[in-house]
């Protein structure tokens, strides 16, 4: 159980809820919230550290009435809840609330795994051998024969024995109470709250709507003793008012003496919840009337890591293994190589798509060629390519060349246009006769200093040469470029489509 | 000017080519997949683009020999960024008579075929269904053979070596296979000696018993006269950094840790084994000193309970499974959903309906995780892209449930799962904290008040003094979170939770489009497809087709600006690898008549396919 910590005293009333209880008038869960809320401050833990959850059912309700942390789940699941629940903050203090029919029902393969794991949870389990909130059907404790609004003729089935399925399913904690032996049940809680591991306790809880009176032989003060076995670790199992009864052990099963005439207490079966083999708490566990007496109390109670501790503990081995995590190291940690800077790889908004360079961006853009020119040559224009045009080579310069350089390299080859381009020989700007005309002639400028970098278009708009040569008509209709850079894929200028080029093309389609 | 010529041949007579499909095939014990495996990543370090696609049997070892029993891993390689598998190998490395029945379809006319001569005896071609050796019978006349006998050539090579079982040698025999791969392919073997030396460093002679039948293989291409054709793959241009190969699966692991430790909090991980979801538990297991809990259930329901426990413990929780197993969890997810509790759900998706094919993709679960639930149950749903994008998307999937304390489904598919590709490593400080701030302050703690922008709910953790508090699954009040069947609490908080969903779409990007902003298509698609989809789409406008790609991550909500971008086209055409649920949405939300493009076959788009719907679209 969780560590106590130094708290302020609390009081049951700290454990009530604002919340209404809205259990039928008499039925027996009242008196388990009673015990279980008064010995909630006997336990010595914060109550912000304590967790209630529940599945579906009448008993299922119970979380709503602790002044705790809770959880009112789905039918069936709690114990899978409360599992991830403890696994992600072992230091809280986890109780599973359920019943016949949430807890070994539509819950029964949890309830097997959450015990044999050994998760430190408490599970109560009230049986009251009935569907309540569904209003009367029978439930896998409901005795074989039993008639229900869903059995009219008598149950079929076998039912459950829920001490035996919990030992059957490796369970550390096993014990039985009744509702309204209030002092014996507050006993069991604490003893189920300080066990480390699963604490499975099963309550004989009064359904007195639909199945009233089912445990009276058990909690009625006239034949209580007389029908129960108080187990007690270490003592001789004696029952009976007048305590002259006692379980003997013949062979390998039990029967009932009375004492004296020469059988003592000695002759009797000795209790040890601790015994390392289930078979003494499974030979118990079968006990019951008509032959024998009901045994109350606490099975078995062993010791067994918990489940959340071992994962803990292989946590703190892997960190001390392999070191805490470090998302650097586990990204690497397996074959890795580096591509280096010049690979030739141009980032994606850097990239020239034809698709979208053609694509207009807005609808009046697009010029309607289907009426001017005929099917045949609008094919042409669309499935040639670039490449199959005769195109010069681009002129190439840097940024840095100067203003003087750039004009008398394109007066000595009569050119329109200059590309510049980077370190890489990639494309980065465009500087045209157009550029002379707007930039230079206006203004006051050495022509010496001034660079083509400052003066260029920069990142101009480029086709690929596998692009149709229809995109290049688009281009210069659409935007009025008269020069537009060929690049291959790495965005190196390989040619260079001119007004002239196109209407060369243009001039041979029509002839 | 003449196009870049797609092939040439180098001074070592080894045809250079811009990307090759090579398919190894094979019994399920035959270690398809770890030859399949390193080629791959062996190609990755040389510099290519790969892409890899298992194609695995459900069972596990079905008989050896037969058509049930074949195993395939295919991997392209390429000089370009890819992004599917290839369509058709050019080289099928077939092991016996089954592996080359169930593939020698695939492979075109001009293939490159290596048989294992030695397992084509005449039990083996009986259980595969031939009459006759189709090595001998010129039924395989236009593929380039290589007929090979592998497993004497590879247990000759071995003799010289004392203390190794047959059953070891047999094992082995993969490595002779994988050698003469590299040789045709013109790839060093050194990086698989030095991940043999460290996979079997324990045991010296295992070592070298793989090197020795691997370097056999090299040396036997070389050696002999039966191959004229090798084969080189330039290196692809890529972003330049550090990379390494990930799957769908450790990508996703990887995604959950990082997102748990950007969060600051320790990520708990309940999950019942399923194929193929369960490699994301076995991956994550392997990470405790991440403080990485993992919780192998007893059943997808406890999973999923379990995760809900964990969420509500103050973890960052997550589950994962595929659809059968989504579907045992629903009740519980609906749970989830109104404790108003953060969470990934991963849903790794199979062929369905029923157990369907566990071990083939399906992206049938679409409207199942958007509607599968009883209630109004409005659940936000992201899909991973890529093996490498499963990283991201899971990062993704778990600040949205952290913002908005809400279960996040987090999509992926067997396909991803299982397929590797290059991944850029990120620089880990380079990824956003995702703030996480719980709830404290004990002063009129309400535990539904509401974050006023996002509508989330406190996150109020136990172990926080004055805040306990009961959650649970009855119907409730808001902000008091009471226990309320007043019938304007209920529709209040059913809008609310709807409203908290349909706000996610102020918080994620904007749909983006790739190609034209406008014109005669757009196609439409999410998940796995994405590679297969964006290879037919970039081929369609090199052809200077009109057509757009828009590739949906965000399935509910919805990206703002979906609606107007669907409009801007003549047509919109959505390939699915189900009946048509994508496109379901789209018609139910939108105000147009999407086509739909089903494909339920368990294997994943052919971009050949893709590519011939756009052009009878646009022919039409």
């Amino acid at each position: 159980m969780t560590e106590v910590t130094a708290a302020p005293q609390l009081t049951r009333k700290d454990f009530v809820s604002d919340q209404e209880v809205r259990w039928c008038p008499g039925c027996g869960d009242y008196a388990i919230l009673a015990q279980m809320q008064r010995i909630m401050p006997e336990l010595g833990i914060p109550k912000e550290k304590i967790v209630f959850v529940s599945g579906i059912g009448c008993s299922s309700r119970f979380p709503y009435y602790m002044d705790t942390y809770g959880i009112h789940s789905i039918h069936g699941r709690a114990p899978t809840l409360a599992t991830g629940l403890k696994v992600a903050n072992p230091d809280l203090a986890v109780w599973v609330i359920t019943g016949d029919g949430d807890g070994l029902s539509i819950g029964g393969n949890h309830m097997l795994h959450v015990l044999r794991r050994n998760v430190d949870l408490n599970i109560v389990l009230f049986n009251n051998r009935i569907y309540g909130l569904t209003k009367g059907q029978y439930s896998p404790t409901s005795k074989p024969g039993h008639v229900t609004k869903s059995s009219p003729m008598g149950s079929v089935e076998q039912s459950f024995n829920p001490i035996s399925v919990a030992i059957g399913a490796e369970a550390t904690f096993v014990a039985r109470s009744a509702d309204r032996n209030t002092k014996h049940l507050a006993d069991i809680l604490t003893k189920a709250a300080a066990h480390k591991g699963t604490s499975f306790v099963e309550i004989y809880q009064n359904c007195n709507i639909y199945n009233d009176g089912e445990w009276l032989h058990v909690t009625e003060a006239d034949v209580k003793d007389d029908n129960t076995l108080i187990l007690e670790d270490g003592e001789p199992m004696i029952f009976g008012k007048d305590r002259d009864r006692g379980i003997r052990l013949n062979g390998l099963y039990p029967e009932v003496v009375q004492l004296g005439n020469g059988t003592t207490e000695k002759d009797l079966l000795v209790h040890d919840e601790q015994a390392e083999g289930p078979e003494l708490a499974y030979l118990l566990s079968r006990l019951g009337p008509p032959e024998f007496p009901v045994p109350l109390g606490v099975f078995r109670s062993i010791e067994r890591p918990t489940y959340e501790a071992q994962l803990a503990d292989q946590g703190r081995r892997a960190r001390e293994e392999r070191g805490d995590g470090d998302l650097a190291t586990l990204f690497h940690a397996t074959d890795t190589w580096i591509v280096p800077e010049d690979s030739g790889w141009i980032p994606p908004e850097q990239r020239r798509d034809v698709s979208t360079e053609v694509s207009p961006s807005t609808p009046d853009y697009t010029p309607d060629i289907h009426h001017e020119v005929e099917q045949s040559e609008l094919q042409a224009l669309m499935e040639k390519r670039i490449a199959t045009l005769d195109l010069p080579e681009p002129a190439c310069v840097k940024a840095e060349t100067t203003l003087a350089e750039a004009i008398e390299l394109m007066q000595d080859r009569n050119l329109g246009c200059l590309l510049v381009t980077d370190d890489s020989d990639r494309i980065e700007g465009i500087f045209a006769q157009g550029d002379i005309f707007s930039q230079v002639a206006r203004r006051e400028m050495d022509m010496d200093t001034t660079t083509v970098g400052s003066l260029m278009t920069s990142d101009p708009t480029t086709l690929s040469r596998s692009a149709p040569i229809g995109h290049v008509l688009h281009m210069m209709a659409g935007h009025g470029f008269r020069h537009i850079p060929i690049v291959n894929g790495d965005g190196k200028p390989v040619a260079l489509a001119s007004f002239k080029s196109i209407l060369g093309f243009l001039g041979d389609l029509l002839k | 000017m003449a196009e870049t010529p797609a092939e040439a041949t180098d001074d070592e007579g080894i045809e250079v080519v811009e990307s090759i499909a090579v398919r190894f095939a094979g019994d399920s014990g035959d270690g398809s997949q770890i030859i399949g495996n390193e080629f791959a990543n062996t190609s990755a370090i040389l510099g290519n683009d790969i892409s890899t696609l298992p194609d695995y049997p459900a069972e596990i070892r079905a008989p050896a020999g037969t058509l049930p029993g074949v195993s395939a891993f295919q991997v392209n390689l390429s000089s370009e960024e890819i992004y599917t598998p290839g369509d058709e190998p050019q080289v099928l490395v077939a092991m016996n008579p089954a592996a080359l029945k169930a593939n020698i379809d695939d492979l075109p006319p001009g293939g490159v075929l290596i048989a294992n001569t030695d397992n084509f005896t005449r039990n083996n071609l009986r259980k595969a269904g031939y009459d006759q050796d189709p090595l001998g019978d010129g039924s395989l006349s236009s593929y380039r053979v290589a007929k090979i006998p592998l497993t004497t050539l590879h247990k000759e090579a071995l003799k010289h070596l004392d203390g190794l079982s047959n059953r070891q040698i047999d094992i082995m025999k993969n490595m002779f296979c994988l050698g003469l791969v590299y040789w045709i392919f013109d790839r060093p073997i050194e990086p698989t000696i030095r991940m043999i030396e460290k996979k079997f460093a324990a045991n010296p002679l295992v070592v070298e018993g793989n090197t020795t039948t691997m370097k056999a293989g090299y040396n036997f291409g070389e050696t002999t006269e039966q191959f004229q054709y090798r084969y080189r793959v330039t290196k692809a241009p890529v972003e330049p950094g550090t990379y390494r190969t990930v799957n769908g699966a450790q990508a996703a692991a990887l995604g959950l840790v990082t997102a748990a430790t950007k969060a600051g909090l320790t990520l708990f991980y309940g999950s019942y084994p399923i194929t193929p979801a369960s490699s994301l538990l076995e991956e994550l297991a392997s990470l405790k000193n991440f403080d990485v809990r993992t919780f192998q259930a007893e059943d997808e329901i406890a999973a999923m309970g379990s995760t809900i426990g964990a969420a509500f413990g103050g973890a960052l929780a997550a589950t994962g499974t595929s659809g059968p197993g989504i579907a045992l969890k629903s009740e519980a997810i609906n749970l989830a959903l109104v404790l108003e509790l953060p969470m990934v759900i991963c849903n790794f998706q199979r062929g369905g309906p029923s157990t369907g094919l566990p071990t083939k993709a399906e992206q049938s679960d679409l409207l199942q995780c958007m509607y599968g639930r009883n209630g109004e149950s409005p659940m936000i749903l992201v899909a991973a892209q890529s093996p490498a994008d499963c990283f991201d998307t899971a990062i993704e999937a778990a600040r949205l449930a952290i913002e908005t304390m809400s279960p996040v489904f987090f999509m992926s598919d067997g396909y991803l799962v299982f397929s590797s590709e290059p991944w850029r490593i990120p620089d880990p400080d380079s990824i956003p904290e995702i703030p996480v701030t719980p709830w404290t302050n004990p002063n009129d703690f309400q535990p539904y008040s509401r974050n006023p922008d996002t509508l989330a709910r406190p996150w109020a953790l136990p172990g926080t003094p004055g805040l306990e508090h009961r959650v649970g699954g009855l119907a409730k009040q808001d902000g008091t979170g009471n226990v309320s069947y007043d019938p304007n609490d209920h529709q209040h908080m059913v809008g609310t939770l709807q409203e908290k969903v349909d706000r996610v779409a102020d918080r994620i990007p904007e749909q983006s489009v790739d190609g034209p902003e406008w014109g005669d298509l757009l196609v439409v698609g999410w998940g796995s497809t994405y590679g297969a989809i964006r290879s037919a789409v970039q081929r369609s406008q090199q052809k200077g087709q009109k057509v757009a790609f828009a590739h949906v991550r965000y399935l509910n909500p919805f990206p703002r600006n979906l609606g107007d971008i669907l409009l801007k086209y003549d047509k919109v055409l959505v390939p699915e690898l189900n009946g048509g649920q994508l496109a379901h949405l789209l018609d139910a939300k939108y105000p147009l008549k999407v086509i739909s493009y089903p494909k339920i076959q368990g294997q994943p788009f052919r971009i050949s396919e893709i590519t011939a719907k756009i052009d009878e679209l646009l022919d039409s």
